[in-house]
């Protein structure tokens, strides 16, 4: 390992900049949320709940992340990667199968039962799975790496796809949590794309999943719905009901213009755009701060993916870089997914923007995420990995992977 | 190619689609979505005027009997108000005014925003507030509400569901009493609360309609509805209606029929027959009350005093009918009396003389006394015609003097004692009121004018008022004193007090059934007409009452009885000074 130098300043500002931001956004339309669900479900939320929930949140994510950050050493996470995996694993599951129970310590919103509830604290094990099934990839590859067992069927084929399947079908299937799922295949995507398999290994593999997904939403009523509101959308048909989300986010940020109709002006937050503090947040602030504030944001989050990868590129060892790329595509798979979703690029998903939206666990785990990649860029070298193999098998190069299949 | 690099560009590629995109959503659409949401945004609202308020008056100061009230609807959104709490507080607080069954309206599929109680006054709508329950939303709206009951209900009218105006002033001055509604524009949230975001709010504000102040005494209006009930009480009569107006000013300051309803609850009637003012809206035969008219005409014209004889006989024949005198009597038959005693005994006889006279011949009814009748009729008393007030009238029928009908001299011959014609109460008692004062018809008024609020009156404008010397002072202070001697014998009973002079007529009208006079004498209505003055002086009041009712027989003097007590309760109640005894 490298010696020890100051950590990434930038991936450390752009996230307390977007913390701070999302903070600024529900502070001014969280009173207006509360309003809305006050009049239309009858609750008595306080005009400042939401803020609190958001201030409560953004204090443990900051804990999260220092401790990822100064604290925790991501050798110890690394050495717990298998408990930890299966701990994520099982509570899916037992969250799964309460659910059915319908035991009162699962929540359930809008008739997703996604959080266990403890007391007044909710916690999604989706987002440990996430951090787990990152740490977990970042182990077991590079520990495929070390054997030369990389694009082995046995040995690394086959535990992949149990572990991989396995967390899909526990949030996808189970948990009809599609959001999660997308960010989880992209963390699976963009590590294996780093871990040296063979690119004809890696575009069956895409081609599969590309299958298997276009086939579970064929499946799926409740999925093709969404499907079909986002062709409607993108093709300016008639508005419906199910495009009615879809089409009050592009409303919102339609209205921003160039420069926003400023903080606390927004009337979309006001109830007609569904999941304003949540998922629809970036349509919020496109209202808010208009093309010109959107552009900002975009290029923070740019800045910050960037950097993460910087670190990646600059880190020699083969864990704690798949530990990035995976922290990469998962950041990556989240803002690029809810933003599309937002401008209907894509279907809706139900993803969160990180950092942003209002929600503990996501904000809570993305930070500790970072904190720990943070920690990473402590020890990277400065002039990069150019000799270390992170590149395909390409034989003029003499990779290691396909040195040692030859000698298989 | 390095993987890394893969995924920075992939990054990039990405980002730089949103880019592109958000430039094409908020800039180049940007007008588009901007209109979009206006119209999801903007909510249009009217404000409604308040309705302009009717007084009455109390002595000399206006006194409200018309006031709007501020009223709520209690609206419960079933799917999360909790039903015990906003139940019990009904109970409690409302239970008057609860228009819904609160199981039914639970037990309802789906259903939301739903009204559970309406016209809930302030009072009790501020308790239900306090109690703090949720969900539950006050809508405030107007009521209009009548303090007075059923008195004035004639001359107020009502206000239906839609906030039209119905009947009587209400209905009559609709256009005054409305106002100009305002417009709210404004932003507003998903459950159409206004938001103050946004500088296109528009508040054009609601003109309120105006106060309207009526020449009706307010006391005098009860006392006089007090009588009449009381007549109808001791009769065979089932309506009444009177009028007290001032014949030197027009004014009316009593008018009532009865029986009224109460205009606050005007659907739970009958009959909605009774909202029609019997006054100024059904012409009928006045009988008799018109003899005062056709020697008005004759005496004017000068063809005819007091002293001026004629033989009285039983009956007369015009176009081979025979017209027959009421009064019967030996004293009378075939006696040469003067029109002084034709018009005491109501001689029927003795005013086809008069028309007869105005002729130019004593002995037959003449073509210029048909002309010169109907240029008194028609054109100087305005009978058959809208006088003018501000209400609701009809108008009247009066035949022309050279009608192409068999019998037209039969036609005028009964015109001179009120029948074959028709005209309104109003219109009768107006031109009853220039015979008394010097001769000058007046357009009479219910309304004084709009209050403003400096608190002055306003006299209202497009309404004519004419003033028009049809008789001369001589002729009317000749007709007064005919009158006074009608009711020479009331004095002598003490009826009529000393110091106030109290002249007047009676009638009694056939009535037309299935197309001819009821010669039975079994449908009768009467009538009677007078004016109250101190001695010596000119009228103050004119006092007109009429009685009817289906299948009954009610003479002039049951009428008659009826203005006794009414004249002695209008001068006690207006304190009306004798004069030089």
């Amino acid at each position: 390992m490298n010696r020890k130098h100051k950590s990434d300043l930038v991936i450390l500002l752009t996230t307390l900049g977007l913390m701070a931001l999302g903070l600024i956004v529900i502070y001014a339309i969280g009173p207006m949320r509360a309003n809305v669900l006050n009049t239309t479900y009858g609750t008595d939320y306080d005009s400042n709940y939401f803020f609190l929930g958001q201030l409560r949140s953004v204090g443990l994510a900051l804990l999260a992340f220092f401790l990822a950050f100064k604290v925790i050493p991501y050798k110890f996470l690394q050495k717990f990667a298998k408990p930890l995996l299966i701990f994520a694993l099982m509570a899916s599951a037992a969250l799964w199968i309460l659910s059915l129970a319908n035991a009162s310590i699962v929540k359930c919103e809008l008739g997703e039962c996604r959080w266990f509830q403890f007391g007044s604290v909710s916690v999604q094990p989706a987002e440990i799975l996430k951090l787990a099934l990152v740490v977990y990839l970042a182990d077991f590859l590079a520990r495929k790496r070390e054997e030369g067992k990389v694009g082995d069927f046995k040995e690394f084929w086959i535990p992949i796809i149990i572990v991989c399947g396995l967390s899909l079908g526990l949030v996808v299937v189970a948990q009809g949590d599609l959001g999660t799922g997308v960010a989880l295949i992209a963390i699976i995507f963009g590590m294996l794309l780093v871990s040296g398999i063979p690119s004809w290994q890696y575009l069956t593999m895409a081609v599969i999943v590309i299958a298997v997904g276009v086939a579970s939403v064929a499946m799926s009523s409740h999925r093709m719905e969404r499907v079909n509101a986002w062709v409607t959308t993108l093709t300016g048909g008639e508005s419906s009901d199910s495009t009615y989300h879809i089409d009050n986010a592009m409303l919102a940020i339609g209205t921003g213009g160039f420069g926003g109709v400023g903080i606390g002006n927004s009337v979309q937050a006001t109830g007609y755009l569904p999941e304003s503090i949540n998922d629809s947040v970036f349509a919020i602030m496109g209202e808010t701060f208009g093309f010109f504030g959107l552009v900002f944001v975009l290029s923070v989050f740019c800045l910050m993916l960037l950097r993460i990868l910087r670190v990646a590129g600059h880190t020699k060892d083969d864990d704690n870089r798949f530990f990035v790329v995976g922290i990469f595509s998962w950041t990556l798979a989240q803002v690029v997914v809810n933003i599309m979703a937002m401008t209907a690029l894509v279907p809706v998903t139900g993803i969160t923007l990180p950092l942003l939206s209002y929600g503990g666990t996501s904000m809570i785990f993305i930070a500790f995420a970072i904190g720990e990649v943070c920690q990473l860029s402590c020890y990277t070298s400065r002039e990069g990995i150019k000799h270390e193999n992170i590149s395909s098998g390409g034989r003029q190069r003499g990779s290691y992977y396909s040195s040692r299949r030859r000698h298989s | 190619m390095n993987r890394l690099r893969i995924l920075k560009r992939v990054t990039l590629v990405l980002f730089a689609i949103i880019v592109v995109r958000l430039f094409f959503i908020q800039i180049i659409e940007h007008d588009a979505w901007v209109a979009k949401a206006d119209e999801q945004h903007t909510m249009l609202e009217t404000i409604t005027a308040k309705r302009g308020e009717i007084y009455m008056m109390d002595g000399n100061e206006p006194s409200a009997v018309v006031l709007n009230q501020t009223v709520y609807q209690i609206i419960i959104d079933p799917a999360v108000t909790p039903k015990d709490e906003i139940k019990t507080a009904l109970d409690k607080h409302a239970k008057d005014f609860i228009t819904a069954n609160l199981d039914e309206v639970y037990n309802a599929e789906g259903l939301r925003y739903y009204i559970v109680a309406k016209n809930v006054p302030y009072s009790n709508a501020s308790q239900i507030a306090s109690e703090g329950i949720k969900n539950v939303w006050l809508k405030e709206s107007n009521r209009r509400v009548y303090p007075e009951g059923e008195v004035g209900s004639t001359v107020l009218g009502f206000v239906n569901s839609d906030g039209l105006g119905q009947y009587g002033v209400e209905g009559s001055l609709n256009h005054l009493l409305t106002g100009k509604d305002g417009l709210l524009k404004s932003i507003s949230d998903v459950n159409n609360v206004a938001l103050s975001i946004g500088d296109d709010n528009v508040k054009i504000p609601a003109e309120d309609g105006k106060n309207v102040v009526l020449s009706i005494d307010r006391g005098l209006e009860r006392g006089v509805e007090e009588v009449l009930a009381g007549a109808i009480n001791s009769t065979a009569a089932t309506n009444a209606a009177a009028l007290v107006m001032k014949p030197n000013t027009g004014e009316v300051v009593a008018m009532t029929a009865l029986p009224g309803y109460n205009p606050g609850d005007y659907g739970n009637v009958k009959d909605a027959s009774i909202y029609i003012n019997q006054v100024t809206e059904v012409p009928y035969e006045p009988a008799s009350i018109f003899k005062n008219f056709v020697f008005s005409a004759a005496i004017n014209e000068g063809k005819m005093t007091p002293d001026t004889t004629y033989l009285n006989t039983p009956y007369t024949v015009v176009d081979g009918n025979q017209i027959w005198n009421a009064e019967q009597r030996a004293i009378l038959n075939d006696q040469v009396l003067t029109m002084r005693e034709a018009l005491y005994w109501s001689l029927n006889v003795g005013s086809i003389q008069a028309l007869k006279f105005l002729g130019d011949n004593p002995n037959e009814i003449t073509p210029v006394g048909r002309e010169r009748l109907y240029q008194y009729y028609n054109d100087k008393f305005r009978l058959g015609h809208a006088t003018g007030i501000e209400l609701i009238e009809q108008e009247g029928f009066i035949w022309e003097p050279h009608a192409e009908i068999y019998g037209l001299d039969a036609a005028y011959a009964n015109m001179t004692f009120g029948q074959n014609l028709s005209a309104t109460m109003i219109q009768t008692a107006t031109a009853f009121s220039s015979v008394v004062n010097g001769g000058v018809w007046r357009t009479p008024s219910v309304v004084k004018g709009t209050l403003e609020s400096d608190n002055s009156i306003k006299p209202l404008e497009n309404y004519e008022k004419v003033e028009d010397q049809i008789l001369t002072e001589e002729t009317s202070a000749t007709m007064r004193s005919l009158l006074i001697n009608n009711r020479s014998y009331k004095v002598r009973a003490g009826i009529d007090k000393p110091g106030y002079d109290v002249g007047g007529k009676s009638g009694t009208a056939q009535v037309i059934v299935n197309g001819a006079y009821d010669d039975s004498m079994n449908n009768l209505v009467g009538s009677y007409i007078g004016f109250i003055a101190p001695s010596g002086q000119m009228p103050e009041y004119v006092v007109m009452v009429k009685m009817w009712g289906e299948g009954q027989a009610l003479s002039g003097g049951e009428a008659q009885d009826l203005f006794d007590v009414l004249s002695n309760y209008v001068i006690n109640y207006l304190k009306i000074k004798p004069g030089g005894v």
